[in-house]
């Protein structure tokens, strides 16, 4: 699947209590770009994502990708398009314990449409193989460092072929050297299938690896540069 | 549509009650599985939460034990209570209570009992259709052990072929119930009276030889030792029934030789003959009834206690019912993170549903399975117990009323699993993603 640009205009989110929570009145993203979400904590850069990934609703605004603005759909639509357009790879990696690594990585194939199935499992090990994980596939997830459970994460996120990739903060809680060589993998393999990937960091490497950045103050847009 | 369903075998009938108690929450279970796949992820959530399910799995297993082992017992206990009664056809005895003359005569507890005279006996052995009329003399025991004067026929009639020896051929020979404290080749001196009154030595120099031992017949007979009935009244310094010079046993009796019976049992040449008897020795001077239908009155009197135990059953099923659904409620709040991180990644939420529908589906039917595995063990564990103090051969087994109760209990929480499968769905994803 060819990666669809992305288009956000007049984006509010506000909370329960009126507060403004994000701000964008414009926002567009070519296909196949990387872009780091920088900010303080509680700027509303994980707003954005959410938003953008379809797991928050916005309180007004359009959130397009490609033709499709998914702030107007309903919450199945919403996990339909997750699952066929997105793959998210999130913080604290959320991985099911009592599964195996090629379990988790290929956890997309519990609920895909039968034929999907099959492709699912194989792209996923592919993808661990890929990530330095080919011989631990059937290994419990327990048993694996945070820098191994963050990759098993991302095969998660890439086994379902997704053209974007939106990732929360996914190096930090590794070490610097696990974060670096895990930036890395992340940049590589979007760029290397096309893919849009929009990460939220507070890793000044990572940020450095995306073709752009965006920083967030207050709910608003306040620097907006190529990396 | 009554009428077709009353024409159904008894059997059918059970089968098809079961099938349609446990139908809704089959038909549920097809309607939200169908084309899905979610088994893996719930194997990793009951292993996830390993002891918190094995907990609830047993806590639904005794609760589902408690009510299917209430009713086993129940039915054994009636069933048991009747086997022992099967043997006594008919039982005459002098006016008074049916019921005291048979708790003595079937069950063997002793009661003070007013006699039929050897008259009355000579007048019921040789009426029509009479096979044979065995006169039950007791009063005495041995190590606990009730000893009864009868005759050969009765024994024949109780146990059939004896399992080992023979039967008793003199007035001092004896044998023994299937698990009476006497072996064959053994012989004991019988004590006067029961239980701790008994008087040990009332009959000092009187010894039964025990020549055989009768066939387990899962009544309080087993633990009884059969005597002549000419030995009873000898010991007790009466005539034997017989003339002076005769000292052969068993009918016929010389009326005027014989000291009286607390009860004759009759057994009828016909099936249909108990009746026509009954109805003859039905009198003022006599008695005459069916154990078998004075138990059924029994039972008919306890049908309230059955109906409270039938009623508890079913009550704590509701109970449990409950308590499943709330702590199905308390445990998709367990699940939810990984279910919100199933849903963050695009499962519809049908899948979701179906992922808590089947994790509370695996946790009902572990704990009905063992709750049945349970419930027999129970059963059958307080059956022992009361097979050996009542010497009643209660043997509770696993029927169809059980499995209605457990189809049915299936069927519901099942049903009712839907509603937390829903309320999961419903769940704020992103708060559970974060916790």
């Amino acid at each position: 699947m060819t990666a669809p640009a992305l288009h956000v205009e007049n984006l509010r989110v506000t909370s329960r209590e009126g507060r403004v929570l994000l701000d964008v009145p414009l926002l567009t993203l070519d296909a196949g770009q990387s872009l780091a979400l920088r900010g303080a904590s509680g700027a509303g850069k994980s707003t954005l994502l959410h938003v953008l990934s379809g797991l928050v609703r916005p309180s007004a605004g359009r959130v397009i990708w490609g033709a499709q603005d998914i702030a107007a759909l309903t919450e199945d639509a919403r996990a339909r398009f997750r699952r066929e357009t997105l793959g998210l790879i999130f913080q604290d990696c959320h991985l099911f314990e009592e599964l195996s690594a090629l379990g988790n990585a290929g956890l997309a194939s519990a609920f895909a449409p039968k034929a999907d199935r099959a492709p699912i499992r194989s792209a996923a090990a592919q993808w661990l193989a890929a990530l330095g994980l080919g011989q631990a596939g059937s290994r419990a997830v327990d048993s694996f460092s945070g820098g191994e459970r963050q990759r098993i994460a991302v095969a998660r996120a890439l086994a379902g072929s997704p053209p974007v990739i939106l990732a929360d903060e996914p190096t930090a809680a590794l070490d610097r050297a696990n974060a670096d060589a895990l930036g890395a993998d992340l940049v590589r393999l979007a760029a290397e299938g096309g893919r849009t990937l929009i990460t939220v960091t507070h890793d000044a490497g990572l940020a450095a690896r995306m073709g752009r950045q965006i920083t967030i103050a207050d709910g608003k847009i306040v620097e907006d540069s190529d990396g | 549509m009554a009428e077709f369903w009353a024409s159904l075998p008894p059997a059918l009938q059970d089968v098809l009650f079961a099938l349609a108690l446990i139908a809704p929450g089959l038909l549920a279970g097809a309607l939200v599985l169908r084309g899905l796949r979610p088994l893996p992820l719930v194997g990793a959530m009951l292993r996830r939460f390993v002891w918190v399910n094995t907990l609830f799995v047993a806590l639904i297993a005794v609760s589902v034990g408690l009510g299917v082992g209430l009713l086993a017992q129940e039915r054994g206990l009636r069933q048991g209570s009747a086997r022992a009664a099967e043997k006594f056809d008919l039982i005459v005895a002098a006016p008074g209570s049916e019921v005291t003359v048979m708790l003595a005569s079937v069950y063997l507890q002793p009661s003070d009992m007013a006699l039929v005279t050897g008259a009355q006996y000579a007048e019921i052995a040789g009426a029509e259709g009479v096979a044979f009329a065995a006169p039950i003399a007791f009063g005495d025991s041995y190590q606990g052990a009730p000893v009864v004067g009868t005759t050969v026929d009765f024994v024949s009639h109780l146990a059939g072929p004896l399992a080992e020896g023979r039967v008793f051929a003199t007035a001092e020979e004896a044998v023994a119930g299937a698990y009476a404290p006497v072996d064959v080749g053994g012989s004991f001196t019988p004590a006067h009276g029961h239980g701790p009154g008994a008087e040990g030595g009332a009959h000092e120099g009187f010894a039964y030889a025990v020549t055989g031992r009768m066939a387990p017949t899962g009544s309080p007979w087993d633990r009884a030792l059969l005597v002549p009935v000419e030995g009873v009244w000898a010991v007790h310094g009466l005539a034997n029934g017989h003339a002076p010079d005769d000292s052969r046993i068993g009918p016929p009796f010389v009326p005027e030789m014989m000291p009286g019976t607390p009860a004759v049992l009759v057994h009828a040449t016909e099936l249909w003959g108990n009746y026509a008897l009954k109805s003859r020795f039905t009198r003022n001077d006599l008695m005459a009834f069916f154990p078998g239908t004075v138990l059924a009155q029994l039972h008919g009197l306890m049908r309230d206690v059955r109906s409270a135990m039938s009623l508890m059953a079913v009550l704590t099923q509701v109970l449990v019912t409950l308590s499943v659904l709330i702590g199905l409620m308390i445990m998709v709040r367990l699940i939810a993170r990984s279910l919100a991180l199933l849903r963050a990644i695009g499962a519809p939420l049908r899948f979701v549903f179906a992922v808590v529908w089947a994790y509370s589906a695996a946790l009902i039917l572990s704990g009905a399975a063992l709750g049945l595995a349970l419930g027999w063990v129970a059963a059958r564990g307080i059956s022992a117990v009361v097979t050996a103090r009542t010497d009643v051969l209660v043997t509770a087994n696993l029927g169809w009323p059980e499995a209605h109760l457990v189809a049915g209990f299936i069927s519901l929480t099942l049903f009712m699993a839907l509603l937390p499968a829903w309320l999961a769905v419903r769940r704020p994803l992103l708060t559970d993603l974060r916790t």
